[in-house]
């Protein structure tokens, strides 16, 4: 929409209007388009700055997240080459997140797509299909409303391990309604559109019309909500972690250097801090981008309109 | 309106028995023996069966299951291993912390993020208005352990104003309720905002401005009255959640509810400590949801109860 005022401005001021170009650059519809944009720009920034470090940890010139040194305990930041400080044992807390965090972005990018495919395989049988297959569905979404969710997901981490498939598959299981229920939706819009009759007429099977018509139609839509999951994941796992029941091989995740971290609170701010800013950086840019392609889609399915 | 309420009291009967079986299975499939956690490192062999034989542990699965089934019918689940007293009556005790701590929070974060909702629908796409969006944005991002933490640091530590843990004063309210309700604020205002931004831009507000209603009353009676269904859903059904674990924010708090007490529970393995927590938690949470859809026809005179609900 920013290009149509670019390019509707000079014949704007060629052609005697009361709207001047600044009135455009005021409008609500500008407006709202720039807003998109600050918000994906930033949310881009605040991922990248997380991201492309956590997948260098191996690269970067940063100590070994293992390297003990008693003698260093508890160095606050920018101390001998310790940009992030140094943690009780005395080991490169920069070091510790970054390795870490490939552990956390490993489980919330896997745990999407996990959710991810069964949402939209239960989602879309159940909107395409409807009768019993939307009956037994939509009864299991029920059910898993009024679950203690997190007291359930506890309780399996605990029961089978904090191993990093169990850690994934707990996460997938509390994430996949939400995707099975925004699939259906659209699904069963999709469904009464004349293409599905007219794929009907040609003779085609109704699984064949659901996965070669119906779907490819709505995964671009039911993309966007992955990016809000993959935020909630991150979240979701830190918190497990910090609860004691996050993975620890190969490398304790950020919400475990958090809960030991928290003992020295009083004296040794950056322990807690640091790492948690550095969650609250990474999730909040993938809310952002999120947020913001969500804005774009919504409008412009209401120029259609 | 009657055969309603029994239906659904019914499905939520169900629903809390196969949430409560299914975790009494689950605690026994899984590796791991409470006989080991309760006797401690150094116990014999003997000891072990002997602390089986006590609470039951050593016969069948089935049969465990039908006398937990009979005592569930007496309001019995069994004694806890570490307490040594009945699950339930120790899950009921903690109970109200984890209440008025629920409470507490849904009350702020109602009375917060609806006026903060309605602000940002009508300044919609102002500066201002931006500013909020992303701070709701970032309320939604951060970790409640880690606010909580911050507060305490700040709140508790650096200046001490408030007592860090637990519940001796009501001070000891402030901060884990200010930590709960930053993220609810955030996702209800946002959930208010969209709701109200669709009302304001419908037809029938713009007719019932040309006949000059006036603008407190479109916004209040009018869009309000409009969005209150959703919204009201919203709460009950994050109120719900509260109730079903505030489990994060009790442990950073040292809170004495039912959410740190899952924690020990698990820790130990204490089965019957377990399934009771679950069940009380489950239970009250369903309630809550039912409480919640019987406030639809108050809400809604559309609402008919029974005939499009179900």
């Amino acid at each position: 929409m920013s290009d149509t005022v670019a390019t509707t401005s000079p014949s704007v001021a060629a052609r005697p209007s009361a709207v001047t170009a600044r009135d455009l650059a005021r409008a609500g519809a500008t407006r709202r388009r720039r807003g998109s944009t600050i918000k994906l720009i930033l949310g881009a920034v605040c991922t990248v700055l997380v991201v492309v470090p956590v997948l260098l940890a191996q690269v970067l010139p940063i100590p070994d997240p293992a390297g003990q040194d008693l003698s260093r305990r508890r160095l606050p930041p920018l101390a001998e080459g310790h940009l992030f400080g140094t943690d009780a044992l005395g080991r490169d807390l920069l070091s510790l997140v970054l390795h870490g965090g490939q552990v956390s972005i490993a489980i919330g990018v896997l745990a999407v797509t996990v959710s991810g495919l069964i949402g939209v395989a239960l989602g879309s049988a159940a909107g395409f299909f409807g009768g019993w297959v939307d009956a037994v569905v939509s009864r299991l979404l029920e059910a898993q409303m009024s679950l203690p969710l997190l007291m359930m997901l506890l309780l399996v981490v605990a029961l089978f391990g904090p191993s990093l498939p169990v850690i994934t598959l707990v996460i997938a299981f509390a994430q996949w309604p939400e995707v099975a229920r925004l699939t259906r939706s659209m699904v069963l819009v999709e469904r009464e559109k004349p293409y599905v009759a007219a794929a009907r007429v040609l003779g085609l099977h109704r699984i064949e019309i659901l996965l070669r018509h119906v779907i490819p139609n709505i995964v671009k839509q039911a993309s966007l909500v992955v990016l809000l999951l993959l935020a909630q994941a991150v979240l979701l796992e830190s918190a497990l972690s910090y609860l004691g029941a996050g993975p620890e091989r190969p490398f304790a995740t950020w919400g475990r250097i958090i809960s030991d971290g928290q003992d020295y609170i009083t004296t040794s701010w950056w322990l807690v801090t640091l790492p948690g800013l550095v969650i609250v950086l990474l999730v909040v840019g993938v809310n952002l981008l999120g947020d913001g392609l969500r804005d774009r889609t919504r409008r412009r399915k209401a120029k259609k309109a | 309106m009657a055969r309603y309420l029994v239906k659904r009291l019914g499905q939520s009967l169900l629903t809390v028995f196969l949430t409560v079986s299914t975790v009494f299975v689950l605690v026994r499939l899984a590796p791991g023996d409470p006989a080991k956690a309760y006797a401690g490192p150094f116990a014999t062999t003997e000891q072990l069966a002997q602390v089986r034989r006590q609470f039951g542990l050593d016969r069948p699965l089935l049969e465990q299951y039908w006398v937990f089934l009979k005592g569930l019918v007496h309001g019995d689940l069994g004694t806890s291993f570490t307490f040594q007293s009945s699950a339930l009556r120790v899950v009921l005790d903690r109970l109200p912390y984890t209440i008025t701590l629920a409470v507490a929070a849904i009350v702020v974060t109602t009375v917060v993020a609806v006026p903060l909702g309605v602000w940002m629908a009508k300044r919609a796409d102002t500066r201002r208005e931006f500013g909020a969006n992303v701070a709701t944005i970032a309320g939604q991002s951060m970790p409640e352990f880690w606010t909580g933490i911050m507060l305490l640091t700040i709140f508790a530590v650096l200046i001490p104003v408030l007592p860090a843990s637990g519940f001796a004063t009501w001070g000891g309210l402030v901060l884990p309720t200010v930590t709960i309700a930053v993220l609810q604020i955030a996702l209800i205002s946002r959930l208010v905002r969209r709701e109200m931004a669709t009302n304001f831009a419908a037809p029938y507000l713009t007719v019932a401005r040309s006949r000059g209603v006036g603008e407190r009353r479109l916004t209040w009676r009018y869009a309000m009255g409009n969005a209150s269904v959703p919204v009201v859903t919203a709460l009950g059904t994050r109120f719900a959640a509260l109730l079903n674990g505030v489990v994060v924010v009790e442990v950073v708090f040292a809170w004495p509810g039912v959410g740190s007490l899952v924690v020990r529970a698990l820790e130990t393995r204490d089965y019957p400590l377990i399934v009771a927590t679950v069940l009380v938690t489950s239970a009250l949470a369903v309630l809550v949801q039912l409480l919640v859809d019987l406030c639809y026809p108050l809400l809604d005179p559309r609402v008919r109860l029974g005939k499009a609900a179900s």
